[in-house]
């Protein structure tokens, strides 16, 4: 019998649970023998269990639980350890990176950053450990390793708020933990490298994230159409094309002139989640460190458009208004500098041919001199 | 079928209304400040607007009639140690106005005076007037804003009223704290910029993220201080630039000046004449900020030209010399503020990256002279 099922499913199975597929428990084994669920069955499997953890799975937990620890306990001694405080200030708590004094040294004082990199360090070593476990797992049901891979691009994202700060030279540049204090990181980080908009690779990380979005809602919204016609088999379908294939396929054509296919609908999704990670990565690793304001260089290669000046200054008023970035005054509005480290070239200082041919704006900008 | 027909036109009238509310209301106004497709623009609802305007009117005190004659002759004053260059009867009421706009209500000498003898410079009990010395410093201050800093305030000018809309205290007064360091850019020379002016990184400009955020807090606090949002004076694709930047960034330019020029020479060195109750947790006077004097508008008084009425304010004669009573306490030691430099040295951070110099954090007595005009 068909049966019409919308979000929320309306024919669920009872029968004994399923406990998978018999494998190799040396270094971990299941725990339970799996229960159902009727509101897990509403929107899904309606059984839960049973669970593999592992070796690198109880890692994981742990050391991720060690750094959820570091992370909430220094936020609660930010508040004095107030329970009440703690949840009503939650959103603006954070555990912030080392200050720019502290370069890339391997340990600063605790409270002035060390927390953060203990607890970042436990974060990675338990993303990792995890990323691990999908491998492993995989490989151990006999599947292939795409969720791995598409997980890793996450990964490298993940990975290049940390190789940024390294190259730039200073731990103080990397990601705080909180809730709106990472927002305001990620503003900060914009304004503070010239708007990343101008980014190119941050731009195909957001078409790659859109694109997802719109690929899935194509995806979903073509195999529910034809899940009256068997549409949902999709496997089947592949390799024995029926006429929910035939037809979603004939749609697509039909409204748009081409169509993906049952299989390569799926490695285009993979391919666009993959990308976000992958050249989002990219782009915050060539920030600070090959491009240091993003709008400059579309200027330079005509990305961002010009438009007439809103304020027609003499270049005596321009001198005059620039402002001058912070310097260490002895009593001053907080500076924050990033030690310059010996190897890099002072482009302004001297700019070498090669080096000036390739950074230094030949003409002033169209879009004037900011 | 009826229940979804009844359920698209209740999604329709939903819809219609509260869309109407949002788009359609003619109270919301948009108003184009820049170039087509930009979106330079300021957004306001005007019913809001008038209403502020309407309470803002309605608290103002009424300008007062212009002075009479006065007698012939010297001034007959004895102890004016400010504005001694007007006549009689422009004192008097220049008097009785600042009664009205700092010490809430036209009878209220005594705020500033010894009644038993208005010319004295202390109480019957022998104990100093802080108030008074601080007005005449702050009288030489308007003077000073109406007639050096026309490139912020224009020819609308200031009054006492401007910042003290009736109280002894103006709103938006700060001290030094750990929680307000980004307030310190109102009183010292450190530039806030922190975009490169050049595509590739360089050591010019090593500014971190976190120096982001601080210039970012301070911008905000502005922000909140005019009611306004960022397109206000940036072009927020690319906050530096100053082409692209509506005019009113040039102005806003000239205010973070003036504000130094104000806290520097006018307001930190009031400290040892302060009651002790007027100073802050580490012994500084009262500074001002943006909020100091536009109070939430984008213009003080949206704009409204209370100082031309009254000549007294007006004029380039700033060089009076008025001594400050005697101290209620020594003045306060230097200020060590909880900076990371600062934390680092107590924690004994022997080696400190190089090319970074960590000096002690303090707040020297700030110089006295002409007005500070670069940042």
């Amino acid at each position: 019998m068909l049966e019409y099922q919308n979000l929320f499913t309306r024919v669920q199975v009872r029968t004994a649970p399923d406990p998978g597929l018999p494998i190799d428990e040396t270094f971990g084994q299941r725990y339970g023998t799996g229960v159902f669920n009727y509101w897990a069955g509403k929107l899904g499997d309606a059984q839960i269990g049973p669970i593999y953890l592992g070796f690198w799975g109880i890692v994981s937990l742990l050391f991720g639980f060690l750094a959820f620890e570091i992370i909430g306990l220094n936020m609660m001694k930010s508040v004095g350890w107030s329970p009440v405080e703690f949840i009503r200030q939650l959103p603006w708590l954070a555990l912030e990176p080392p200050s720019p004094e502290y370069g890339l040294q391997i340990l600063p004082p605790l409270a002035k950053g060390g927390w953060y990199l203990i607890a970042g360090f436990f974060l990675t070593f338990s993303i990792l450990c995890w990323w691990i476990r999908t491998y492993t797992r995989a490989r151990a049901l006999g599947m292939g390793t795409h969720l791995a891979w598409a997980f890793g691009a996450a990964i490298f994202l993940y990975l290049s708020f940390f190789f940024q700060p390294l190259l730039i030279g200073s731990w103080s540049e990397m990601v705080p933990f909180g809730l709106l204090a990472h927002l305001d990181w990620t503003s900060a980080f914009s304004i503070r490298y010239g708007n990343l908009y101008y980014n190119p690779f941050h731009a195909l990380s957001i078409v790659f994230l859109y694109g997802s979005v719109l690929l899935f809602a194509m995806h979903a919204a073509t195999i529910l159409a034809v899940s009256r016609l068997g549409g949902e088999r999709e496997i089947e379908q592949i390799t024995d094309r029926g006429t929910a294939a035939e037809r979603s396929a004939l749609f697509w054509r039909w409204t748009m002139g081409w169509n993906a296919t049952m299989e390569s609908i799926h490695r285009w999704a993979w391919w666009f989640a993959s990308l976000v990670g992958f050249t989002g990565g990219i782009g915050i690793l060539l920030t600070g460190t090959v491009v240091d304001n993003w709008y400059l260089w579309a200027v330079k290669h005509g990305v961002a458009p010009a438009y007439p000046a809103q304020n027609v200054l003499t270049p005596e008023q321009l001198e005059a208004l620039r402002g001058q970035y912070p310097s260490r005054l002895d009593n001053g509005f907080p500076t924050y500098i990033v030690p310059a480290p010996t190897t890099m070239t002072d482009s302004l200082a001297a700019p070498v041919d090669s080096a000036a041919a390739l950074t230094a704006p030949a003409t002033p900008a169209p879009g004037g001199t900011p | 079928m009826m229940p979804s027909v009844n359920r698209i036109l209740l999604t329709a009238v939903v819809v219609g209304t509260t869309g109407c509310q949002f788009f359609g209301s003619v109270d919301r106004d948009v108003v184009q400040k820049g170039y087509r497709g930009t979106a330079m623009e300021v957004n306001y609802v005007s019913r809001d607007q008038n209403a502020a305007m309407a309470a803002m009117a309605a608290k103002m005190p009424a300008i007062l009639p212009p002075a009479g004659e006065s007698p012939p002759g010297p001034l007959p004053w004895q102890n004016v140690q400010v504005l001694n260059d007007i006549s009689v009867a422009e004192f008097n009421r220049t008097m009785i106005a600042m009664a009205t706009w700092v010490a809430g209500g036209a009878g209220n000498c005594s705020y500033c005076h010894n009644l038993a003898s208005f010319a004295a410079d202390t109480y019957p009990d022998g104990k100093a007037i802080y108030t008074k010395a601080v007005a005449r410093r702050m009288i030489q201050m308007t003077r000073n804003i109406n007639s050096e800093w026309t490139e912020h305030v224009g020819n609308t000018g200031v009054t006492c009223y401007t910042c003290h809309v009736g109280k002894p205290l103006p709103n938006g007064l700060w001290f030094y704290t750990d929680e307000n360091q980004i307030l310190r850019h109102y009183l010292d020379g450190a530039g806030a910029r922190v975009t490169s002016k050049t595509i590739a990184p360089s050591a010019a400009n090593r500014s971190s993220v976190k120096q982001t955020e601080w210039t970012y807090a301070l911008m905000i606090s502005q922000s909140n201080s005019l009611g306004v949002n960022c397109t206000f004076c940036h072009n927020s694709r690319q906050f530096a630039s100053w082409d692209q930047a509506p005019p009113q960034r040039v102005t806003a330019y000239a205010g973070i000046q003036m504000l130094r020029d104000v806290n520097t020479n006018y307001l930190a060195p009031l400290a040892p004449v302060y009651h002790p109750s007027r100073l802050g947790p580490k012994g500084d006077a009262p500074k001002a900020q943006c909020s100091t004097c536009h109070n939430g508008v984008y213009k003080p008084l949206y704009g409204f030209q209370m100082a031309k009425h009254y000549p007294a304010i007006w004029g380039t004669h700033t060089d009076w010399v008025t001594p400050f009573p005697p101290a209620y306490t020594t003045p306060p030691a230097p200020i060590v503020m909880d900076t990371v430099a600062a934390a680092a040295d107590s924690a004994g951070m022997a080696a400190t990256p190089a090319g970074v110099a960590t000096p002690a954090v303090t707040v020297p007595p700030p110089p006295a002279g002409p007005p500070v005009r670069t940042p």
